[in-house]
């Protein structure tokens, strides 16, 4: 395989990739959600109450792998298989070789088989004069094309139509018109039929091992693998030993959850279960472990090992949706790809596609045996890191978190930074000088998105006591007497400060008496993001020790409630003390929308209606979505209190690109999210796109602004406190000139 | 109607086979499985585990001038590759998913599925099941005897390339599910278990 690096510029380069994944992952996503609707409504349970029935089945299993791979063993011998342990892809390819070789067999028919990849046995073969053909029409694709899989389930789906048209036509020889795909699909019948009456050896490998009967399942669509399973005279499976279940009873419960996960359908055309040899076949089964051991005994990962390979993971992930799975991923493709990668392949292999991740949890939604991906993923990102395996911006990614680590030189930084910059502020963006804008590579890495205008002053010296005229009283005062400390969010306090003080006014005017911790500085957020996690578990408890105390926390940075409920209890997971305190914390600690609409700041409806009626739009920070399980707060809010009409977002929840760190990293990847984010905004034909994470508005504000569009991105707390009754302008009333375009 | 299935029980395995894209007919016997195949084609191949269970089967092609393949030979493959009609007896339905449960160890029993343009898939009312635990029961009362068994939804399909969904790949392009509802003077005994 060629290095990440190429991978992934070949990848950017082609536009069909990401054309061709956008529109692959809204069908899918669609299917998807109507499949998984029916099913809650069929089992008369949550999607969550059944992955996580599945997902106990799988741990269950491996709590005891020895006895179900000795059970499993026993059974499919006695049904006539030949069950043979097999260490490493070496160990596996050569296991494979001997039976080719006893066979005398120098054709291979090759059902869809993951394993097959991960131990590379086809280059293996081919080397030692062997031939081997796909017979699954994706992959066979890719072997005319001399490519790998970029998808676990749906292997060629980077292509396009017309790319593939292009190939038939060169290698077999005859026109091939790319709007008749149902021709190219019927080629297959006829090009592989020989091959497979011809063939010494099938190749199939195993969607779950039957401990109880000795069987294997097998699922497939297109009726490929029944035929490599059953014509050749020797049958050989390769699989991981992760996918044993205990009963044919488990087997169906991963039925009822992989099509519909994999390709949106409720079950695939063939779920074939195979005991043993037909008469007169010889049946292998080479059980694969490289590394699925070791990958149980770290509790970090070892739930990755229940994955059934159905690719929802890669379906929902928007880098991946930009760049496919030759860079997002390594053999394993998509969010699983890497974690398991590094067990599989090594960690310099993971080091490069892990940078792609915006941890925005989508992945873990969809995952139908409840695999905790993103948090894994940070735990391979921190192997990687302490690991010294180069990993794109790494160094310098070092060096930021560590200066980030100290609050008064990043104050005294950005304080000169707002200095310097103040000749560039323009319409809230820093608007750089053309003979550095326009130059390479800064037009193409830097260029969709303007850079933030950097203040002079943080918000925190603007809420010094005294600084602030009081709010006109809201009539409803849900707040009154209490005491509220505002956590600013570090980003927000230096580079937009309109944020928190917004957040300030909006609780004063509900009757709060808000106090803001001058020694308060970052959650630790970008650090655990970066894999460094021990930088990440000094802010986080410079973050607590700042926060002391039994009064409400409130900050208008949801990421920052995403940390400290979600991910501090996982840092600090052996600091008893810090844990305990992390959730005391975490218990009193409120985002704003959840203060005012679940916590004690609930405002009554209609009391911040104005009289404007200009629609909104609202995106969702993906992981208040994900992580917190927000639905449409916001929305209800700004309906309910602000009387405002708000029409929905295309994929509101999707990430907007600046997660976790790639928008530095990979410019190009944090641009086509972003790109696809806008053209959602787009289609809403609203100018005000109203969020309340204060990365993803610098993010968006930058995007709409290098773009020329003509929308205003406002934090909810903007918003609001634009309709208090003593707004100005600067607080987000839909006169205000200071953000977007 | 059969009175031991439930009558929402085949709705529900109509509603699920029609939506697998497959044809759901329901028929009184044997003899109207044999006048659907061969209005199809006058060759029409039989599983051989069928042709031994129920000989009465080919007899009934055969005088309805049908001939009749049997793939028991050295190499069955060749005998039915490209067959256009095909005919197999399913081991049950199941209702949840519109599927056949079809138990075909042999090489012979296997290509007839697999190699035939229109499979007609034969269960009794009495043999269709609520949910795939049914499948699985059956599944392990084989108590790990040799065997090869399938679930079949559908004709075979494949949306790999755009996720542009095609039906007839490598497997059947149709097929027709055919539910024996009511004993007929040509049906076994097996039928009326």
């Amino acid at each position: 395989m060629k290095p990440f690096d190429e991978r992934l510029d070949t990848a950017l380069a082609d536009d069909n990739v990401r054309t061709g994944l956008t529109s692959f992952q809204r069908g899918w996503r669609e299917s998807r959600d109507t499949m998984i609707g029916a099913l809650e409504e069929q089992e008369g349970r949550s999607f969550d109450e059944l992955r996580q029935e599945f997902a106990a089945i799988k741990d269950g299993v491996r709590d005891n792998w020895d006895h179900y791979i000795d059970r499993f063993t026993a059974n499919a011998t006695a049904a006539g298989a030949t069950v043979t342990r097999v260490g490493t892809p070496a160990e596996a390819n050569e296991a494979f070789v001997r039976i080719a070789r006893d066979a005398d067999a120098d054709l291979v028919v090759k059902g869809k088989s993951m394993v097959s990849e991960e131990i590379g046995l086809n280059h293996y073969l081919e080397d030692v004069g062997i031939t081997p053909v796909e017979t699954d029409l994706g992959e066979w694709i890719l072997q005319l094309a001399g490519e790998t899989p970029s998808h676990l389930v749906m292997p060629a789906i980077h292509k396009r139509k017309e790319q593939i048209a292009e190939l038939f036509t060169r290698v077999l020889e005859r026109e091939f018109p790319p709007d008749d795909i149902d021709r190219m699909v019927k080629v297959a019948r006829t090009e592989l039929r020989q091959k497979f009456l011809a063939s010494g050896i099938g190749l199939s490998g195993a969607n779950a091992l039957i401990a109880e009967g000795g069987s294997i399942m097998l699922i497939c669509n297109e009726g490929n693998n029944r035929m490599s399973v059953a014509l050749p005279p020797v049958h050989v499976v390769t699989v991981g030993i992760e996918k044993l279940v205990p009963t044919y009873a488990d087997a169906m419960k991963q039925v009822r959850l992989l099509a519909r996960s994999a390709t949106g359908q409720p079950i695939t055309v063939y779920t074939n279960f195979v005991t043993g040899p037909r008469p007169g076949q010889q049946q292998h089964i080479l059980l694969l472990d490289n590394g699925r051991t070791a990958m149980n005994e770290d509790p970090d990962v070892a739930a990755a090992l229940r994955c059934i390979r159905c690719g929802a993971c890669a379906n929902v992930c928007p880098p991946y949706g930009v760049v496919g799975g030759h860079a997002f991923g390594h053999v394993y493709t998509g969010a699983i790809g890497l974690v398991n990668t590094e067990f599989h392949h090594g960690i310099e292999e993971v080091a490069g596609p892990q940078s792609l991740c915006v941890s925005c949890g989508a992945c873990a939604q969809v995952c139908p045996t409840d695999i905790p991906l993103p948090m894994q993923i940070l735990e391979i990102r921190q192997d990687v890191v302490e690991s010294g395996a180069a990993v794109p911006g790494g160094r310098i990614a070092h060096l930021g978190i560590g200066a980030f680590g100290h609050r008064r030189l990043v104050d005294l930084g950005f304080r000169a930074l707002g200095i310097a910059t103040t000749p560039l502020r323009r319409d809230g963006v820093t608007k750089i000088p053309a003979i550095i804008a326009d130059r390479e590579p800064f037009a193409t890495r830097v260029g969709w998105r303007s850079p933030p205008a950097i203040p002079v002053r943080p918000a925190r010296d603007t809420l010094k006591r005294g600084k602030l005229a009081e709010p006109t009283p809201l009539d409803a005062q849900p707040l009154a007497g209490r005491r509220v400390q505002l956590f600013l969010q570090c980003l927000s306090d230096r580079m937009a400060p309109e944020i928190p003080i917004a957040t300030a006014k909006l609780l004063r005017a509900a009757g709060a008496h808000v106090m803001v911790p001058r020694e308060q500085h970052c959650c630790g957020l970008p650090a655990y993001d970066a894999g460094e996690q021990d930088a990440a578990r000094d802010m986080v408890r410079q973050t607590m020790q700042t926060l002391e105390g039994i009064d409400d926390v409130v900050t208008p940075a949801s990421s920052c409630l995403a940390m400290l409920k979600h991910d501090a209890p996982h840092l600090l997971r052996d600091d008893l003390d810090g844990l305990e305190r992390s959730q005391q914390l975490a218990g009193r600690t409120y985002d704003l929308i959840s203060y005012l609409t679940a916590g004690p700041g609930r405002l009554p409806a209609g009391s911040l209606d104005n009289g404007d009626r200009t629609p909104v739009t609202v995106h969702r920070f993906c992981q208040a979505s994900n992580t917190l399980g927000r639905r449409d707060a916001i929305e209800q809010l700004l309906r309910d209190v602000a009387g405002v009409p708000v029409v929905p977002l295309p994929e509101a929840s999707e990430c907007c690109g600046f997660g976790g760190s790639t928008s530095v990293r990979h410019p190009e990847v944090s641009a086509g999210i972003l790109d696809r984010k806008l053209g959602c905004v787009d289609r809403t034909e609203t100018s005000i796109l109203i969020t309340d994470n204060p990365g993803c508005i610098l993010h968006l504000r930058g995007g709409v602004h290098a773009s020329g569009r003509e929308v205003r991105v406002l934090h909810l707390a903007e918003y609001l406190a634009g309709r208090l009754p003593d707004a100005t302008s600067a607080d987000g009333s839909p006169d205000a000139s200071t953000n977007g375009a | 109607m059969n009175t031991t299935t439930a009558p929402n029980l085949l709705q529900r395995f109509a509603a699920r086979v029609t939506e697998a894209s497959s044809t759901y007919l329901e028929v009184a016997g044997w003899q109207q499985v044999v006048e659907h195949a061969g209005g199809y084609s006058e060759v029409v191949a039989i599983a051989p585990s069928l042709a031994a269970a129920q000989p009465e089967v080919r007899e009934l092609l055969e005088d309805a001038g049908v001939r009749v393949v049997v793939p028991d030979g050295d190499d069955p493959a060749a005998e039915v590759a490209d067959v256009p009609v095909a005919i197999v007896r399913a081991e049950m339905g199941v209702a949840e998913s519109g599927s056949l449960l079809v138990s075909e160890h042999a090489l012979g029993d296997r290509v007839v599925t697999m190699l035939c343009h229109r499979l007609i898939q034969v269960v009794a009312a009495s043999d269709i099941v609520d949910r795939l635990e049914g499948a699985a029961e059956w599944l392990a009362a084989r108590n790990g005897q040799p065997g090869f068994a399938s679930l079949m939804t559908g004709p075979s399909r494949t949306a790999d390339i755009e996720r542009s969904l095609t039906i007839g790949v490598q497997g059947p392009d149709e097929v027709d599910v055919l539910v024996l509802t009511a004993t007929d003077p040509t049906a076994t005994t097996e039928d009326d278990a």
